[in-house]
């Protein structure tokens, strides 16, 4: 992948990193690593849960849960992995706890966090992504996502949701289908 | 078996996220995304995906590095905090316990009246028959059957209910 901050594209930022940091996280590494990270996690699980005050909790409770953990990694990629494992865990957690969770309650919501400048086409077409995502499951969002957003391999992807690589590839063939339908829809109904 | 995954999907999302789909981009390629069931999906929603990162995390509005970090140190402090008075509190009810045991223990072994009122009680118990209380026992239910019920029922449901509750907490 050649976007900033993604799950492949490792070698910058391994020689960003302190050469000690994949054993000891300390203040100044964790910053780094923040930096790198936060916003990009922030959107994950705002899409996953659909719900921005979630989202804004989890992203505190992953990094301190990572943080707790104190886990050896041995590259950054692997340290990223885990991080997303553990925002995994705490949204479906999340999930659990709320014991009924339905199609996203946010649908729309992300227009009033466009900053302004974006025109009206921009705020219609992330309505509709948002609509259509709202659809999904939240395991099927969170696979479509890691695959497309954070440009995540199927490998990385089936160890941050804990299933088996070789179950993923028909998961994200599933979900792109369900996905690609809801915007074609969308699409059409707007049209 | 029914194809998941194409060969050309790599390369069409590259193309779709820099932008060069489909102007910039192979003949072939734009044949093959036409006649191709999994590359038009990835046509699709490639583009609306980044979209929308892009603008999440322009719009993501996340706590500082610097409170993300002393907000885990404190809450390890309170953990650790937590963790070594543990054993401790586990001590002291132990200790609390074994006082209780010896005061009663030398109480009874000391007091006269205790000891009276003791075998007192212990032949009143010995000489109860079965017979004489299970009339009564019985009389007694059917005359109170419903606040019985009531009663069991608010032992049973109470917890069940505090519980449900501290699970939604």
């Amino acid at each position: 992948m050649f976007r900033e901050a993604t799950f492949t594209d490792v070698s910058r930022e391994r020689a960003l990193d302190d050469p000690a940091a994949g054993l000891v996280m300390d203040e100044e590494t964790f910053r780094a690593f923040y930096e790198r990270t936060a916003r990009g996690l922030w959107a994950y699980l705002a899409r996953v849960t659909g719900d921005h005050q979630l989202a804004d909790d989890l992203l505190q409770e992953t990094f301190y849960r990572f943080l707790r953990a104190a886990a050896t990694h041995d590259s950054e990629q692997h340290r990223r992995n885990s991080l997303y494992r553990i925002a995994t865990n705490l949204a479906r957690d999340a999930r659990r706890r709320s014991l009924v969770w339905g199609p996203s309650s946010v649908a729309g919501d992300d227009i009033e966090r466009i900053p302004s400048g974006h025109d009206a086409g921009n705020a219609e077409r992330t309505a509709d992504f948002t609509r259509a995502m709202s659809h999904l499951k939240p395991r099927e969002r969170a696979i479509l996502w890691l695959a497309y957003a954070e440009g995540a391999s199927h490998r990385e992807i089936a160890d941050v949701l804990g299933v088996r690589a070789t179950s993923l590839k028909p998961m994200l063939f599933r979900a792109r289908r369900k996905l690609a339908g809801l915007l074609g829809r969308t699409m059409g109904a707007r049209s | 078996m029914k194809q998941v995954d194409c060969e050309f999907e790599a390369e069409v999302l590259a193309a779709v996220l820099q932008s060069c789909w489909p102007a910039q981009v192979d003949a072939c390629l734009r044949t093959h995304v036409a006649a191709c069931a999994i590359c038009s999906d990835v046509v699709a929603i490639a583009g609306a995906i980044d979209g929308a990162r892009e603008e999440m995390k322009a719009s993501a509005v996340v706590p500082d590095s610097g409170r993300v970090w002393w907000r885990a140190q404190m809450c390890a402090r309170r953990e650790a905090a937590a963790a070594a008075g543990r054993p401790i509190t586990a001590a002291q009810m132990i200790a609390f316990a074994c006082a209780v045991g010896l005061l009663g223990a030398c109480f009874g072994a000391t007091s006269t009246w205790f000891q009276l009122a003791l075998r007192k009680i212990s032949s009143s118990v010995a000489g109860l028959k079965l017979q004489t209380l299970l009339p009564s026992t019985t009389a007694l239910i059917a005359q109170h059957g419903m606040l019985a019920l009531a009663a069991a029922a608010v032992v049973l449901l109470v917890p069940a209910a505090v519980y449900l509750a501290m699970l939604k907490d």
